[in-house]
């Protein structure tokens, strides 16, 4: 059609990402006030879903008003530790859907690559003596060698068999939970019986491989933060600053194009999913070496599938996993506190679920947003539709074969 | 004596019709009637607005301002369905079948004939049979849409809207993938509706069909309707002056015929070393045999009806397609090639389908720009971006290439799309290719940007780099190409030297032999 | 041998309901073109809701409520997808996420952690006459829901290929543009299939609740709503195809279960994790020995935009 050839006029970079990372915000917002009312409804009463939800922040920033009477460090180190430990998995499990989804590929896999890495550092952490610091490196590195090498396997079956990622990362998801819960945890890595007290999950791993303590012995913040951000920065500069991030990212934009450009499709898609799956990797053995300390029964929450929703609330933009991660590691740790008051404490889960769905129906906020912005006057309104959305995967279609 | 009133009565009349989509204004208060039996081309540049005030005839769109009148009554058409039952068919430029279903399936979808609450697939077949039978069309009602030629789609478009009553048939764009044989074919068709009291409405921008077809004659310039003349009263000059400039008699208005005629200088005599040579080159199901050359300095066209292995042919010599079987020798080499060894060694890539293979649309314009080139110098340090070198290639680039707007940090895929051809351009030549490997370079751009890229693919010639265009617009072929492969089946069914004749090409797109 | 093999007839056609309702309703779905990996989350509000409308009515009318329940959450789908041309797969993932922390803290917060108090289970029928024929034996003594589950995918394949629906719906899933101007609406076809198969999921859910057991259990569907996408994959998205499948993967269920009670040595050679994993290793293998023929709908997970340019 007659198409204008002027676009907006160039606007500050700044603005541009506050204007893109609205519709997430403000999903957020949506999300937490539906949740307030959720709690209002069931307990008849505001003021209860208000403290419920004071509560949650005291439990994941640290109970200011105790602490200022009391005096105790402890009141704050220790939800700072819960809310760090529980960020720094999910920045993993985040990192790992968007560095995918960056490559055009859907990792709906996290959860599944995420037990492999956790087993593998369950059994290198107990079955190897290594000095204090190699042992846990080794840990880490083995669970991100372990997590990517089951990566590969939906990227190979997309590129020689055109199976689509979505169904083959569904698949292993449960043959990995079934192969390692049923089978290794139950089986030939249970833990050995000492005494009489019998210990579901397997053996404790040695002291050497857990992720050293930050503060003191109150709080259970590892090393593992620090090494979550330090993750989210490198991914970022990877995906944005050099040649290689480019090349995957302009595959995960428009593969056809890509590979007239002479980009080796196939194999940036296979680095990208093993990257992804090392993350996942990563996520696991935090979980073993900071938290549980060995593999329990089960893996509990399923941080791969939360994996899912931090990274596309953040945008798939690895500083903003980042945020999202921060942000519902704080509300998740504060969870445990919402029980005082007989919430549930996977009550952030709903939130961050809710968020997810919010975010999903990124047009009807981008509609909404460029209806304002029409009616406030037009030179101090923002710019029309910006699409500050994460790429779309190249394909959105989880046929197992076909195209 | 009803039918009588009607014949001399306005069939349709569209008045003031205004239709927006976000700040693009499609159409802009156009107003146009049908009468009756008439045979109507609606002409103008792509985006001009032809097919907008079709798909709102057709209840597809649903216009913002403005009033339709059927048979003097006036109507809002709520979707093609109200169209469709007053007698409105549309024959679309992308056909609208469902590949898996069978011919009558495709007819009778959305007025199944049912028994007893089943889809009675029995008498479906026996009602298109009878429809095929009333208009002479020589159809199989259990055949696969998958399994027939384009020619034979077309058709089942057009009995799709006949078994539905239409009594206005509108065509858009349906020449774009026929041979002229079969384009011919189809107006025969359409004369016939015609004399039977059909309005038929072509939607076109060949001006020589549509001379040929039409007795009057509407053109489009810029979402307006601009004049409507009859056919008799015009001619293709005066056409291309109101669609260009929306006046018949104009200086101003850009040369239409660049042709390789016009670069006199560079001629087939002048043509240096041979850059590519294939010999038997089987590649997939579609490409089954091709042998060609092309040398340093010369345009190579390359005809032939859609589907017949040209799309292929282009993908082998831009090493996206592995060869199975033959030889390829590019630019002195013949090991197998892949797209990066094809650049290295030479070739330029402009595809057909710009968003589809040749631009990443959400990404920024320098960073496109640098694509295929993102390991080099001043796209890329050491495994780090250059921002800055790429920054300033790319504003150098659109400079000289006149892409508007200049700002090199806007989304591609916001440009018009003659700007992203721009780019595709410069971001192609810019690395001094030998070999320019050009599939459909103008489909879809305005007659300003049209001429703009033929006038390049002139310069590039007359540097001395060899190009090959693949075109199904035959007359673009014939306008720039030293020499001529026709392709058909998968093979080159023969070569011709600049000027041939269109008809003996189109025979050779059609697998026969040539006559005369 | 026969008992054998009785036993595990029964305890297949006990499971198999929940599977074979869910894998219908995906296969609704998806030849519409809409992807639904949203199953696992419909069949999770389907049981809760379910249960919970049986402690106060009669458990065939709660049904109803499971089937609401489900519809619900797809018209969620539907809203996004449909009319909002949202990725089907995120919204899908996000109602997994929302039914899994939302029912959570619904059952937590009216009844208890674990699930809620036993209902009346459904009624289950004895068919005269075959009491005392061996194997067909075990086709007796099953729910309604059993019975309908059998029909089901029958009356589903009768629909998809031989009304005009049907040929709308495929349609849709193959070309929507074609639908379209036929005077079709896409939007309309593809919200119904989307509230039809969620539908079908809470029915699949309520049958966990109703009929396999008699109360919620915190746990539910625990994952059976991504084996019915697997069952659709593994069938081709056919009815039929999704019905074996289905069949299937219950089957395989229940020789684990009945293994694990009647004969645990069986499971020290061959571990549980073995035959859990099995399903999806099957459907991973076949998807990868099948040469690019998966039988997926042509547009399925493509935005159907009416004035798209």
């Amino acid at each position: 059609m007659a198409e204008p050839e002027a676009v907006e006029a160039p606007r500050s970079r700044f603005a541009e990402a506050i204007w893109a990372s609205l519709p997430s915000v403000l999903s957020v917002g949506l999300s937490l006030l539906v949740c307030l009312l959720m709690i209002a409804i069931t307990k008849g009463s505001l003021s209860i879903a208000g403290s419920a939800y004071l509560e949650m922040l005291r439990g994941g920033l640290g109970d200011f008003e105790a602490f200022g009477e009391a005096g105790v460090w402890t009141l704050l180190t220790r939800p700072w530790g819960e809310a760090a430990t529980k960020a720094a998995i999910l920045t993993f499990t985040g990192l790992s859907v968007a560095v995918a989804y960056r490559a055009g590929l859907f990792n709906i896999g996290a959860q599944g690559q995420m037990t492999v890495g956790a087993i593998a550092a369950a059994a290198l952490g107990a079955k190897l003596s290594l000095p204090f610091g190699v042992h846990a490196a080794v840990c880490v590195l083995g669970a991100a060698a372990a997590g990517g090498a089951y990566g590969i396997i939906p990227a190979v079956l997309k590129l020689r068999r055109g199976v689509h990622e979505v169904i083959s990362t569904i698949m292993l998801n449960w043959v990995a939970i079934s192969l390692v819960e049923n089978w290794l945890v139950v089986g030939p890595l249970r833990a050995a019986a000492t005494g009489d007290n019998s210990i579901s999950g397997t053996d404790q791993i040695a002291a050497t491989a857990a992720l050293p303590r930050l503060l003191s012995d109150g709080s259970r913040l590892h090393a593992g933060f620090p090494l979550a951000l330090l993750a989210a920065f490198a991914a970022w500069i990877w995906l944005f600053r050099t040649r290689l991030g480019f090349e995957t990212r302009a595959m995960g934009q428009n593969a056809e194009a890509a590979r007239a450009a002479g980009i080796p499709s196939a194999r940036r898609s296979l680095q990208a999913m093993v990257l992804a799956g090392a993350l996942a990797g990563v996520a696991g053995s935090l979980l073993v070496q900071g938290t549980e300390l060995r593999f329990p029964a089960t893996l509990g929450a399923p941080y791969g599938f939360d994996g899912i929703a931090i990274a596309l609330i953040g945008q798939t933009h690895p500083l903003g996993v980042g945020a999202s991660a921060l942000l519902f590691g704080i509300l998740r740790a504060g969870g445990t506190r919402m029980q005082l008051l007989h919430v549930h404490k996977s009550f952030p889960e709903l939130i961050q679920g809710l968020a997810l769905l919010f975010v999903a129906g990124r047009l009807i906020w981008q509609w909404a947003l460029t209806r304002r912005a029409k009616r406030a006057p037009a030179a101090s309104g923002p710019p029309a539709p910006a699409a500050p959305a994460p790429p779309a995967p190249a394909a959105a279609v989880p046929s197992g074969g076909g195209a | 004596m009803a039918e009588i009133e009607l014949k001399s009565a306005r069939l349709i009349q569209l008045s003031h019709i205004s239709k927006a989509f976000g700040k693009v204004l499609a159409l802009d208060d156009v107003s146009l009637e049908l009468r009756p039996g008439e045979m109507l081309a609606l002409v103008g540049e792509n985006g001009a607005g032809k097919s907008s005030l079709m798909n709102v005839l057709y209840g597809l769109y649903h216009p913002d301002q403005g009033e339709l009148r059927i048979k003097g009554e006036r109507v809002r058409l709520r979707g093609p369905k109200d169209a469709i039952a007053r007698g409105i068919g549309m024959v679309h430029q992308h056909f609208m079948l469902v590949p898996t279903l069978t011919v009558a399936e495709n007819v009778v979808l959305g007025r199944e004939p049912t028994r007893r609450g089943l889809l009675d697939l029995k008498r479906a077949q026996q009602e298109v049979e009878a429809t095929c039978k009333r208009f002479g069309f020589q159809l199989d009602p259990t055949a696969r849409i998958s399994g027939l030629t384009v020619g034979s789609q077309q058709k089942v478009e057009i009995v799709k809207a006949l078994h539905r009553g239409a009594q206005v048939l509108i065509l858009d764009e349906p020449t774009a993938v026929l041979t002229p044989q079969e384009a011919d074919e189809l107006f025969r068709v359409a004369r016939g509706l015609s004399a039977e009291g059909h309005t038929v409405v072509l939607i076109s921008h060949k001006l020589k069909e549509v001379l040929a077809f039409a007795q009057r004659i509407c053109v489009m310039r810029r979402g307006k309707m601009v004049a409507s003349v009859a056919a008799s009263q015009t001619d293709t000059r005066r056409l291309a002056n109101l669609m260009i400039t929306g006046e018949e008699e104009s200086a101003a208005a850009p040369s239409l015929h660049v042709t390789a005629e016009g670069s006199a200088a560079a001629t087939t005599a002048s043509a240096g070393e041979p850059l590519l040579k294939l010999d038997g080159v089987c590649a997939g199901p579609k490409l089954t045999g091709a042998t060609l050359e092309v040398r340093a300095g010369e345009i190579v066209g390359i005809a032939g009806v859609d589907g017949n292995g040209q799309r292929e042919l282009a993908e082998v010599v831009t090493g996206l397609r592995p060869v199975d079987r033959g030889e390829v020798r590019l630019c002195g080499a013949t090991g197998s090639l892949d797209p990066h060894e094809a650049r290295h060694r030479g070739v330029s890539h402009v595809p057909e389908d710009r968003l589809l293979h040749a631009i990443v649309g959400p990404m920024r314009v320098d960073e496109n720009v640098s694509l295929g080139r993102q390991e080099q110098p001043p796209f890329a340090r050491g495994p780090w971006i250059d921002f800055t070198g790429r920054r300033e290639r790319t504003q150098a680039l659109a400079e000289a290439y006149d892409v508007r707007p200049r700002d090199p940090s806007i989304p591609c895929g916001r440009l018009s799309g003659g700007n992203q051809q721009k780019v595709v351009f410069a971001r192609e030549l810019d690395a001094r290719p030998k070999l320019l490997v050009a599939v459909q370079p103008t489909r879809g751009l305005d007659i300003a940007a049209v001429a703009a890229v033929r006038r390049k693919l002139l310069e590039e010639k007359a540097r001395g780099v060899g190009v090959l265009l693949v075109s199904l617009d035959l007359e673009e072929v014939l306008a720039l190409s030293d020499r001529i492969y026709v392709m058909f089946e998968g093979k080159v069914a023969g070569e011709r030297p600049r000027g041939a004749d269109e008809r003996e090409l189109g025979a050779l797109m059609l697998g026969g032999a040539a006559h005369g | 041998m026969i008992q054998v093999l009785e036993s595990l007839l029964f305890s297949t056609l006990e499971y198999a309901p929940a599977l074979i309702f869910a894998s219908l309703g995906a296969v609704l779905s998806e030849r519409s073109g809409v992807v639904n990996i949203g199953v696992e989350g419909m069949m999770r509000v389907g049981a809760f809701a379910a249960a919970v409308a049986a402690l106060a009515m009669p458990t065939s009318v709660a049904l109803l409520a499971g089937m609401a329940a489900g519809a619900a959450l797809a018209a969620i789908h539907a809203y996004l997808c449909v009319k909002w041309r949202s990725d089907q797969v995120v919204s899908g993932m996000a109602l997994n996420l929302v039914a899994l922390a939302g029912v959570t803290f619904l059952l937590e917060s009216l009844y208890s952690p674990t699930g809620t108090p036993p209902i009346e289970q459904l009624h289950r029928w004895t068919l005269p006459g075959i009491a005392s024929v061996p194997l067909l034996h075990a086709l007796s003594g099953h729910s309604g829901m059993t019975y309908l589950a059998l029909a089901a995918p029958f009356v589903f394949h009768l629909f998809l290929w031989r009304t005009a629906a049907g040929l709308r719906l495929r349609s849709a899933g193959e070309k929507p543009a074609a639908v379209a101007t036929m005077g079709i609406s896409v939007s309309l076809l593809r919200t119904l299939a989307v509230l039809g198969s969620g539908t079908l999921a809470g029915l699949g859910g309520a049958a966990l609740s109703t009929s396999t057991l008699d109360r919620f259990e915190h746990h539910m569907p625990s994952g059976l709503g991504f084996m019915a996408v697997a069952a659709i994959v593994f069938g081709r998205w056919t009815p039929l195809g999704a019905f074996g499948a289905a069949l299937f993967f219950a089957a395989g269920n229940a020789l684990r279960i009945g293994l694990a009670s009647s004969a645990p040595g069986v499971l020290e050679v061959i571990p549980q994790g073995f035959l859990l994993a099995l399903p999806y290793v099957l459907t991973l293998l076949l998807l990868s020995t099948r040469q690019r023929q998966s039988g997926a709908p042509a547009a399925l997970g493509t935005a159907y935009d009416p004035e798209a340019r």
